[in-house]
């Protein structure tokens, strides 16, 4: 059975004009499937990092077409995209990025806190879940500061998931960490699509986790290379 | 722990930084104590010098001012050009002091905001004790009404004020002229009036009001014997003197009386402009001093905001990818700005009171009062709260219109 797309790419083209006008990306298309995990692979300087975040939403200053879930992006506002990326789109960066001054448990909580879907109880409930899983149970409570690189890192994931959203970025993920975590991250990533409803988008250099992904893109100077 | 996000992270930044939560809390309670502080002083003052002018100056004052200057009727007749030859001219006063007195202070008593009237009659004299001469003014007053209006019987330091009332012989004078003219109670002083009848009178008691220039001329007479002493009727008066019952109405009561009376009407703040323009003064004096210290505590906050900002921008930025909008931002940093207006508001009002309290406690033996005189007035404190708040809204809103508007790409990429 044919699994329904959910990341709809057409001819993204960006350019950047400092210091001077640059295109980065030419005229990129492509889409991914629901349950899909893929790597967005190519060399310092090929636009692969500018494409992660033209897909995050975050970066607005392109032209083409981008939509997730059937609901196109272009052209929204601000404030629209960000009530979008906190119900759909998980991150996951190179650095945690956890506010210091939090527990890792409010840390998870903060997205779900904004999303008001859910009570608080339920919330802090489902933080409890994802901390189990990735086996932090134990820190929930700790201040986000006071944890190993690799425990902070799979707290951000936590983080990540706590709104169930539809596509999880990662820029450079595993990029910060060793090879035994970076190994337990790329299993949790492997994990939460084999459930088969949440996407994976991350960018990486790391040649084992692009390897084992779903399918690999693979972008050289601004285009996509037609093998990916 | 039940508020909405936003509010919980505006909570969490500023108990993190307690220390510099606190520095901005202080700037906030400085400015705003000093605002209460120095307003309740500068009220205060004016308060005790409103008292102090009260106590020889009434609300309104009712005489017959000279007559206009018709010196030259010759050109209101005759055509222009004509030569008229008028040597010596003279002004005449038609009638001297005020026709039906006792008609006029009827009707001033028919109108509600009046509270006292006080017919008076002032001349000008020559006070002799033998070779001594001074020249001041001698009241004839209306003993039981002037009591009302200047609380006479409080100001004197001998005799009784009540005994000038059964003493037409008798005579009140001011404490610096008892004493430049070596009078003590029982003397017998000399009264030459303009006209040049001249009086012998007993001194039955001596005032101070502690304005030297009262104290230096001033003796009263019974209103009756002052009338015989001038050879006048018994509805002669000069002067009528009214308190209304706020002093801030006497402008009103002259506007309702000007045009009924044929005589000048003169509100205190007319013949007294140095005292509205004084207290007005020391008013704006309060508030520029003031306002200059919750400005600089309003740059001392703008400038914390803004270094946190800087510190949290790569947190703003995550939070900004996780879904919270430039609104949301804002939201968390204005509310950290307003709890520390809040805060320092209500801490401010509280220190302004201490202050107040205990500078009222200070002694200051001058002019008739035994403290530095305070007001407390609510009016002073909300204010002081009101611009506590807006400088540290202000103060808060362009660095958090900063935090608003980061991008979270440039951050975040580097």
């Amino acid at each position: 059975m044919e699994r329904p797309t959910i990341l709809q790419v057409d001819n993204i083209i960006k350019y950047f004009y400092e210091p001077e006008k640059f295109q980065v990306l030419k005229d990129i298309s492509f889409s991914a499937r629901k349950g899909e995990f893929l790597a967005l692979v190519g060399k310092s300087g090929s636009g692969k990092s500018t494409l992660l975040y033209v897909l995050s939403t975050m970066d607005t200053d392109y032209a083409g077409r981008l939509s997730i879930n059937g609901e196109p992006l272009t052209g929204k506002t601000q404030n629209e995209l960000s009530a979008f990326r906190n119900q759909h789109i998980g991150f996951v960066f190179q650095f945690h990025y956890l506010l210091p001054e939090f527990t890792v448990l409010e840390n998870i909580m903060i997205p779900a806190l904004k999303l008001k879907r859910l009570s608080r109880q339920e919330i802090e409930h489902k933080a409890y879940m994802h901390l189990e899983t990735l086996d932090l149970k134990d820190q929930a409570l700790k201040s986000a500061s006071k944890l190993s690189g690799g425990q902070q890192q799979r707290a951000a994931i936590a983080r990540a998931l706590i709104n169930d959203p539809s596509i999880i970025m990662g820029d450079e993920p595993t990029g910060n960490l060793d090879s035994k975590n970076s190994q337990t991250v790329f299993d949790i990533f492997r994990e939460i699509v084999t459930q088969g409803d949440q996407t994976i988008i991350a960018v990486t250099h790391d040649e084992d986790f692009a390897a084992n992904c779903d399918r690999v893109l693979e972008l050289s100077d601004g285009r996509l290379l037609p093998h990916s | 722990m039940r508020l909405p996000i936003n509010y919980q992270i505006a909570a969490t930044y500023l108990s993190s930084k307690l220390k510099q939560t606190i520095v901005a809390v202080l700037g906030v309670t400085f400015g705003i104590s000093m605002y209460v502080f120095m307003n309740s002083f500068m009220s205060g003052v004016n308060l005790a010098q409103n008292r102090l002018a009260f106590s020889t100056l009434a609300h309104v004052r009712i005489y017959n001012d000279r007559p206009a200057d018709r010196s030259d009727l010759v050109s209101r007749v005759y055509p222009a050009g004509t030569i008229a030859n008028i040597r010596n001219s003279k002004v005449i006063k038609y009638t001297d002091g005020i026709k039906n007195s006792s008609e006029i202070i009827h009707y001033l008593h028919t109108i509600p905001i009046v509270e006292t009237v006080a017919p008076e009659v002032n001349i000008n004299v020559f006070f002799k004790n033998v070779g001594n001469k001074v020249n001041g003014t001698l009241s004839g007053v209306d003993v039981a009404n002037e009591d009302q209006l200047f609380r006479m019987s409080r100001l004197m330091e001998q005799g009784k004020w009540k005994d000038l009332a059964f003493r037409p012989d008798g005579i009140i004078v001011g404490a610096e002229l008892a004493k430049s003219l070596s009078l003590k109670v029982d003397d017998n002083l000399n009264i030459l009036t303009a006209d040049g009848v001249s009086h012998t009178y007993k001194v039955i008691g001596i005032f101070r009001t502690n304005l030297s220039s009262i104290d230096k001329t001033k003796a009263y007479l019974s209103i009756t014997a002052t009338r015989q002493l001038l050879a006048e009727n018994q509805d002669y008066v000069t002067d009528i003197q009214v308190n209304v019952i706020d002093f801030k109405l006497a402008n009103q009561l002259v506007h309702e009386l000007a045009p009924v009376l044929s005589y000048k009407v003169e509100s205190w703040s007319m013949a007294n402009a140095q005292l509205e323009a004084g207290s007005n003064l020391r008013d704006v004096i309060a508030v520029a001093v003031s306002l200059t210290i919750l400005i600089v505590a309003g740059f001392g906050i703008y400038n914390i905001m803004l270094m946190t900002i800087n510190e949290k921008i790569r947190e703003i930025a995550i939070l900004k990818a996780m879904g919270f909008s430039g609104f949301d931002i804002r939201r968390i940093f204005l509310t950290m700005s307003s709890v520390i207006g809040l805060v320092g508001g209500f801490i401010g009002m509280g220190l302004g009171y201490i202050v107040s309290r205990l500078v009222n406690q200070v002694p200051f033996n001058v002019a008739g009062l035994a403290t530095l005189p305070m007001d407390y007035d609510p009016r002073d404190y909300t204010l002081a709260f009101t611009f506590g708040l807006i400088t540290t809204f202000v103060a808060g809103y362009f660095p958090s219109r900063k935090a608003s508007r980061v991008d979270p790409v440039t951050i975040i990429r580097g």
